[in-house]
């Protein structure tokens, strides 16, 4: 095999080892962001679309707690999880937000409500995010 | 001079197959690349909850009030005049609205304060329609209320 891309005929050789190389550094990169991305977005929410939010700051994403709202129209109930903790009564909550806010002042309440929640249950849970004495929130909503 | 005699290579060649190797990076390449076409980020838009912001002056001029109202079935007044239709879902006419009124408000050095009145069974997803909307105007001081406005 002759190096260099040539051998003594003058016709250039297929190199195998370069092409492999690109394709494993394309798979990678692949594989980093669609898992990366994935792994955000809780399949039981249907988020609304929003095409002018903000790019969420990655440099507040430690001090983020996720508050994820489902709606189940057949019974026509919020189910409420924060941080995958479930909160049927929501008032329990209340001392929960208040040790995260206790334990990181930074805190940013993330309300990930589903798109055909009723605006209410969105009030009562900001009710609940103030009474736990978190100020700084934020409404996910999807790109597409 | 005995010739030492090679026997009949029925041995099967174990070596390493780089043909399948290419086939199947080839595949999972593709099907990430797919996948990353049909990937959903995940936006949001920040405020602060009323009563919990912090004054910093006291000479803080009073803000330009202004009410949008999301009705049950998705139309969204402002101060009492309706904009849009309660179909749409891009807030054009919400949107332009609220960037003259900011920008007179600029030119008159005061800030706008947006409330948002949603009704109970009014859709959340209206409610981030505002939002967006707002993002568009660029403004920024939104709160929520619940209820009609007085």
């Amino acid at each position: 095999m002759a190096g260099g891309g040539g051998g003594d005929s003058g016709e250039p050789e297929f190199q195998i080892a370069p092409m492999i190389d690109v394709l494993l550094v394309l798979l990678i990169f692949f594989m980093s962001i669609t898992s990366a991305e994935v792994l955000k977005v809780d399949k039981n929410i249907v988020l609304p679309v929003s095409p002018n939010a903000k790019k969420r700051d990655p440099e507040f994403s430690k001090h983020e707690m996720a508050i994820n709202v489902r709606w189940n129209a057949k019974e026509s109930k919020a189910y409420v999880n924060v941080d995958d903790r479930k909160f049927p009564d929501l008032a329990l909550a209340v001392t929960y937000f208040q040790e995260k806010k206790k334990n990181d002042p930074q805190i940013r309440a993330v309300i990930r409500g589903d798109k055909s929640l009723p605006a209410i249950e969105i009030q009562r849970v900001m009710n609940i995010i103030g009474e736990g004495g978190i100020a700084d929130l934020s409404f996910a909503a999807s790109n597409k | 001079m005995k010739r030492s005699r090679k026997k009949p290579t029925a041995e099967v060649n174990l070596g390493f197959q780089i043909a399948p190797m290419i086939d199947v990076v080839f595949v999972i390449m593709l099907y990430f690349m797919v996948m990353a076409g049909a990937v959903q980020v995940e936006n949001a838009h920040n405020t602060k909850l009323p009563g919990t912001v912090q004054v910093e002056s006291s000479d803080t001029p009073m803000p330009d009030e202004i009410a949008i109202r999301i009705e049950d079935d998705g139309q969204v007044y402002l101060n009492d005049d309706p904009l849009d239709t309660a179909e749409a879902k891009l807030l054009n006419e919400l949107a332009s609205n609220l960037n003259q009124l900011r920008e007179s408000s600029d030119a008159s050095r005061s800030e706008v304060l947006v409330t948002i009145y949603a009704n109970e069974q009014a859709k959340y997803e209206r409610v981030i329609d505002v939002l967006d909307a707002l993002t568009i105007a660029k403004i920024t001081n939104v709160t929520f209320q619940a209820g009609a406005p007085e």
